[in-house]
């Protein structure tokens, strides 16, 4: 690699985040991209151990809801074969939601604390033991951290002229985050349409070369900074194990 | 039945934000379109599994 990354954040927050990465190939871009979604690991609830469940719904029901709670990963903090147990007891009438979830882990709790499980009426029980392994995307959608990870040729837009007095005007719309003088911005601001910013302007839109503004955004399991990070980390370990593969 | 926890296309935990949405939508006079903007359920996926939801166990469980 013979130029530097260069990164600048447009938005950043804990689950969600978007930045333009500068130097990377449409190849690299889209490796980071599927890593995010398929290989970095997350813990989710697998297994169940049903001690009552007098609810509406049948324990494999119950027991998909409880996967699909997003569950907090700690980094290098767990191994493959890791398990942790959480439980679940509350007795009708009332919700049991995701924060009625009692980890054994302080570590792992559920990112969520509002996610409604199984309403119960007068006289029935939800009571459970549940077993979180620490799985990929590519296993079950469950485990997948990164959620609407995507990216986008930056593009950068350039007054040329004046547009024709006679013409019919029609919109130029660009999506995402643009680059106009040097400087990003987010074309929300002029409703997705060129005409509006420049009136009366003819523009021309050029894909910048090795320019990619990403979007990520994290089911809670981690932050986006982490997910980005762990996605690299997948793809380097992956590289060096290819590489001791080749070089006997 | 209950409420999806998350949306079937991207993923995203949308089950939430189930119960403020419906006491605001369902309960209260609000409209829909504004509640799910200050939610943050920004995308047409996770909108449709707010918007389009119906709890049903209070329909069954007579049943049991």
């Amino acid at each position: 690699m013979d130029e530097d990354y260069e990164v600048e954040f447009v938005e950043r927050g804990d689950r969600k985040a978007l930045f333009l990465v500068r130097g990377v190939t449409p190849a690299f871009a889209n490796g980071i991209r599927r890593t995010m979604i398929a290989d970095v690991p997350t813990l989710a609830i697998d297994e169940v151990r049903v001690i009552e469940n007098s609810s509406v719904m049948f324990d494999e029901q119950i027991a998909l809801r409880l996967g699909l709670v997003p569950l907090t990963t700690p980094p290098a903090e767990f191994d493959e074969d890791d398990v942790v147990t959480l439980s679940i007891d509350v007795a009708g009438p009332a919700t049991a939601y995701s924060g009625d979830l009692v980890s054994a882990d302080d570590m792992v709790q559920p990112a969520d604390q509002n996610v409604p499980i199984i309403e119960l009426k007068d006289g029935q029980r939800l009571e459970l033991e549940a077993d979180a392994v620490l799985e990929t995307g590519k296993a079950h959608a469950k485990h997948q951290g990164g959620v609407s990870v995507g990216y986008r040729h930056l593009q950068r837009v350039e007054v040329v002229g004046d547009a024709d007095e006679f013409e019919e005007s029609e919109p130029n719309i660009v999506r995402g985050v643009v680059e106009i003088d040097g400087e990003l911005v987010d074309t929300a601001e002029f409703d997705n349409d060129l005409t509006q910013k420049f009136p009366g302007k003819e523009v021309a839109v050029h894909d910048v070369e090795k320019a990619f503004v990403f979007h990520v955004e994290t089911d809670g399991s981690m932050t986006v900074e982490e997910l980005v990070n762990r996605a690299t980390d997948s793809i380097e370990s992956r590289a060096l194990e290819l590489e001791d593969a080749v070089s006997l | 039945m209950m409420v999806p926890v998350r949306c079937f296309t991207c993923g995203n935990v949308v089950g939430e934000h189930w119960e403020e949405f419906k006491a605001r939508t369902r309960e209260g006079d609000e409209d829909p379109e504004e509640v799910l903007d200050e939610l943050g359920v920004d995308r047409y996926c996770c909108r449709r599994m707010l918007v389009s939801h119906k709890d049903l166990v209070d329909i069954v469980s007579p049943y049991q």
